[in-house]
């Protein structure tokens, strides 16, 4: 028997094998008694592999995983939290700077000024000011937001 | 509706019940089929939580059109397949090294065990490289057909069939090599 009709057979009691090889085999079988005595040896092999104690996780293994899972879906909504009021906060910071000004502005007549012409040389180093202040103060909120998963909700 | 589908939509908004059921189906061929490729139970308990861990970390991933069971699976592969390498660098198709025989002094309960075909199999497969135990694993004990078992493994049809072919001979070299031919037969 060639090598290539041992790997059809093993491959047939496999159920590996497309319909038209598994046709090929069986009429091999049939006509060789060699073939045939080699090939139920294969079948015994995988019914036995089929049948191979089924080892199952403990109970203690499986209540553990649930906790761990069940502490990380937690962890997992508080990031969610935290970042949806740290986003909150930078929203409201940037707009209270936004409305301070104008109001400042306002205040001081420098709004009138404004649409009649270009910012002028004080109002631009003020804007610039304000910018900057909410700028770090973003970025530092940010650098927070990174480090509360470890440290828990900040809010 | 398949209910994989419905408790994965539910582990993603961060219900635990989506998690109950999940585990509660696949908890058992999950832990079978990471002991077969492992080949060892702390490490295969250890890879069986990470894998669930990872499971409600990217359950976003996870696409809902396809069935979830191939997904959790690619996924405790995965991790499966990184603790080989970190263990063995080496190929994975390699053989661990040959357990010693059994003394006669051995425990008469375990011998009685180790007497019936099933754990006599289990124990020879036990004894194959992790690429061999797991295509067996997956082909007779997850039941998978052949396409299957080629897209759980995201290898081509005939490197699948190649691969299980390569791992029935070498249990049967194995069994042959242990004990008479008509002792596991």
């Amino acid at each position: 028997m060639s090598a290539h009709v041992t790997q059809f057979l093993a491959l047939a009691a496999a159920g590996a094998l497309d319909p038209a090889e598994a046709a090929c085999v069986e009429e091999h079988v049939r006509e060789c008694g060699a073939c045939a005595a080699e090939a139920a040896e294969w079948s015994r092999l995988t019914e036995g592999l089929g049948r191979m104690p089924s080892p199952r996780p403990s109970r203690a293994l499986v209540a553990h995983t649930a906790e761990a899972v069940e502490e990380r879906l937690a962890e997992r909504s508080e990031r969610a939290w935290n970042r949806a009021a740290l986003g909150f906060a930078v929203a409201f910071a940037w707009t209270m700077a936004v409305v301070s000004w104008l109001l400042l502005d306002l205040l001081t007549g420098e709004l009138a000024l404004r649409l009649d012409h270009p910012v002028g040389p004080t109002a631009a180093w003020y804007a610039a000011y304000m910018i900057a202040g909410w700028l770090t103060a973003g970025a530092a909120a940010a650098l927070l937001g990174r480090r509360t998963p470890e440290e828990g909700r900040i809010a | 509706m398949d209910p994989d589908r419905d408790d994965a939509a539910r582990l993603r908004r961060g219900d635990t019940v989506g998690l109950a059921g999940l585990m509660s189906r696949h908890q058992d061929r999950l832990f079978r089929y990471l002991l077969r490729l492992l080949g060892d139970e702390a490490v295969a308990e250890d890879t069986f939580q990470q894998t669930w861990l990872q499971v409600a970390e990217r359950i976003a991933r996870y696409d809902r059109s396809r069935p979830f069971a191939p997904w959790l699976f690619a996924v405790a592969r995965n991790l499966a397949l990184d603790h080989l390498r970190r263990r063995r660098p080496e190929s994975l198709d390699e053989r661990p090294e040959p357990e010693a025989p059994a003394t006669p002094d051995a425990d008469p309960f375990a011998r009685a065990v180790a007497r019936q075909q099933g754990a006599r199999l289990a124990e020879a497969v036990a004894g194959l490289a992790p690429l061999d135990r797991e295509v067996l694993s997956l082909r007779f004990e997850e039941d998978l057909a052949l396409p299957e078992l080629a897209e759980r493994l995201a290898v081509p049809l005939p490197t699948a069939k190649a691969r299980l072919y390569r791992a029935l001979t070498r249990l049967r070299e194995r069994l042959l090599a242990r004990a008479p031919a008509e002792e596991w037969r």
